[in-house]
């Protein structure tokens, strides 16, 4: 069996698997997103809880997934639970890393004059430093995505959800007929995924970048 | 697997290595933990600890602490059939030398690979083919790590082979595109004026292009590294051993002792390498690379 024939006859399964991938990247993605600039946002005006915000973050990123996946397998069990509180673990870093370079990236001088026509501190933060400093975090955010969607595929193999099923149901079979095709089509569905996606970030980049800020 | 840290699509320049911001912002941080501080070091002083006591003795300790934890607690714990069977005559050790083993070969490839081509591509008669290494390189950091090392696996046999092959391409383009914004990032005056006192091509290159990339190389080396010890927890899919050996075995044959024994000791494996490679990196940054006035 060709490989688009192969795709045509389990079209059903391969796009619910690939709604699967994308729908759990996306939702660890934007929690990761708001939890990383929340601890951004909480820790950028101090020197020491920066570092420590980085360093926790890098150290986690240091881990290779599989032994992440493996270590949170005795504590909440196989499927889903690992999955997404990998997924998440993972994404943290770079959007944590860019809050605070961007957070402090923001000039001085317009904190000051924020703070000069009345605005409080909540406000200027609202107003004038996260719009500022969005562009270095969406960035981050990008990054986060691309690495989710390949850490997502190992997930698979703790029956987490996604395309990595199609990946370890090739390996399974190694040397039957459809190893190649479900192998093929499991990582090309993820490539096609990620391309998309950054597709998408860089449409929210237009939507949502202000426009006196954008290069 | 994409392990860890991939790289920035948008900027190159700053990996996601652990250490360096994941900003399109310079290369070179601006306050490094360990620098030494801004007055010009009179020459007969000692020259200040370029590494401190915190960052040697932290991250070892823990590591003590946590091995030493999962000893005590293996000598008591009640090991089944299964479990027994799947850790003894030595398979840890070996599972353990094999995770190294493919770790440093394929690290040792990386950078025998990628740092020449980065110094070729950066050579003006190739500049023309950036767009294309650019493409490709994107195209590279999409595709997951798992399935890059099934297609090999199939396309070569199960086996060692087709594992560091995988391993080796995975981590290729990021030490491809750090080697590249390194040398890119170097001041044009300063070659103008290597190539003015009569240095020849080659003489630019090597003593003073590279000299002044090296951070950004090591950099690349410590994510090639951190990347590799994740990867090569895959290549047990493909029959060439490793920790992840152990974690597979203890996933499908749920077994927790083997699973959690081969996940403490692939993370202890990284967290060590990345913190050999930080030393490193602050140990072989060229003195007159360092912070000063």
């Amino acid at each position: 069996m060709g490989f688009w024939d192969y795709v045509g006859s389990y079209r059903e399964r391969l796009l619910f698997d690939a709604y699967q991938h994308a729908s759990a990247v996306l939702q660890c993605v934007v929690v990761a997103t708001v939890a990383g600039v929340a601890i951004g946002v909480l820790t950028y005006r101090r020197e020491w809880a920066a570092g420590l915000a980085t360093a926790t973050t890098s150290a986690v990123l240091t881990v290779p997934s599989l032994a992440m996946i493996g270590l949170l397998i005795p504590v909440v069990g196989l499927g889903v639970a690992p999955t997404v509180i990998a997924l998440t673990l993972y994404g943290l870093l770079p959007v944590v890393r860019n809050a605070i370079v961007g957070l402090r990236g923001v000039d001085p001088a317009l904190v000051d004059a924020a703070k000069g026509i009345g605005m409080s501190r909540a406000r200027r933060l609202l107003r004038v430093e996260l719009p500022l400093a969005w562009p270095p975090i969406l960035t981050g955010v990008r990054v986060a995505t691309q690495m989710l969607m390949g850490i997502a595929a190992i997930a698979a193999y703790a029956s987490g959800p996604g395309l990595g099923n199609e990946i370890f149901r090739g390996i399974a079979s190694l040397g039957s007929a459809n190893a190649l095709n479900q192998v093929l089509a499991g990582t090309l569905g993820i490539v096609v995924l990620a391309l998309l996606f950054d597709a998408g970030y860089v449409l929210l980049g237009r939507l949502t970048i202000p426009r006196g800020i954008r290069g | 697997m994409s392990a860890p840290p991939g790289t920035a699509p948008g900027a190159d320049a700053t990996s996601a290595a652990p250490g360096t911001p994941v900003a399109p912002a310079s290369p070179y941080p601006s306050g490094s933990p360990d620098g030494s501080p801004g007055a010009a070091p009179a020459p007969y002083e000692a020259r200040p600890l370029r590494i401190t006591w915190r960052k040697l003795t932290l991250l070892p300790s823990l590591l003590v602490v946590v091995l030493v934890s999962t000893w005590l607690w293996f000598r008591h714990a009640e090991l089944d059939a299964i479990s027994a069977n799947a850790l003894a005559n030595g398979q840890v050790w070996l599972a353990l030398r094999q995770h190294i083993a493919l770790t440093a070969v394929s690290t040792f490839f990386v950078l025998v690979i990628a740092v020449p081509l980065g110094v070729l591509l950066t050579r003006r008669r190739f500049r023309a083919a950036t767009p294309f290494v650019r493409a490709v390189a994107n195209a590279g950091q999409a595709t997951p790590a798992i399935g890059l090392l099934a297609l090999l696996v199939i396309w070569l046999g199960i086996g060692r082979t087709a594992a560091l092959t995988g391993m080796i391409a995975y981590a290729v383009l990021p030490v491809l595109s750090n080697t590249m914004a390194g040398l890119r990032a170097n001041e044009p005056t300063l070659l103008e004026a290597a190539r003015g006192i009569g240095m020849s091509p080659a003489e630019v290159l090597t003593r003073v292009e590279l000299p002044l990339a090296v951070p950004l190389i090591l950099a690349g080396v410590r994510t090639a590294l951190v990347l590799n010890v994740g990867t090569a927890t895959l290549a047990a899919f493909g029959g060439g051993g490793g920790l992840g050996v152990l974690i597979t075995t203890g996933i499908t044959n749920q077994r927790v002792p083997v699973l959690v024994l081969g996940s403490i000791l692939t993370v202890a494996l990284a967290l060590l390498v990345d913190w050999l490679a930080s030393l490193a990196e602050v140990l072989l940054r060229p003195r007159g690379l360092e912070e000063g006035p």
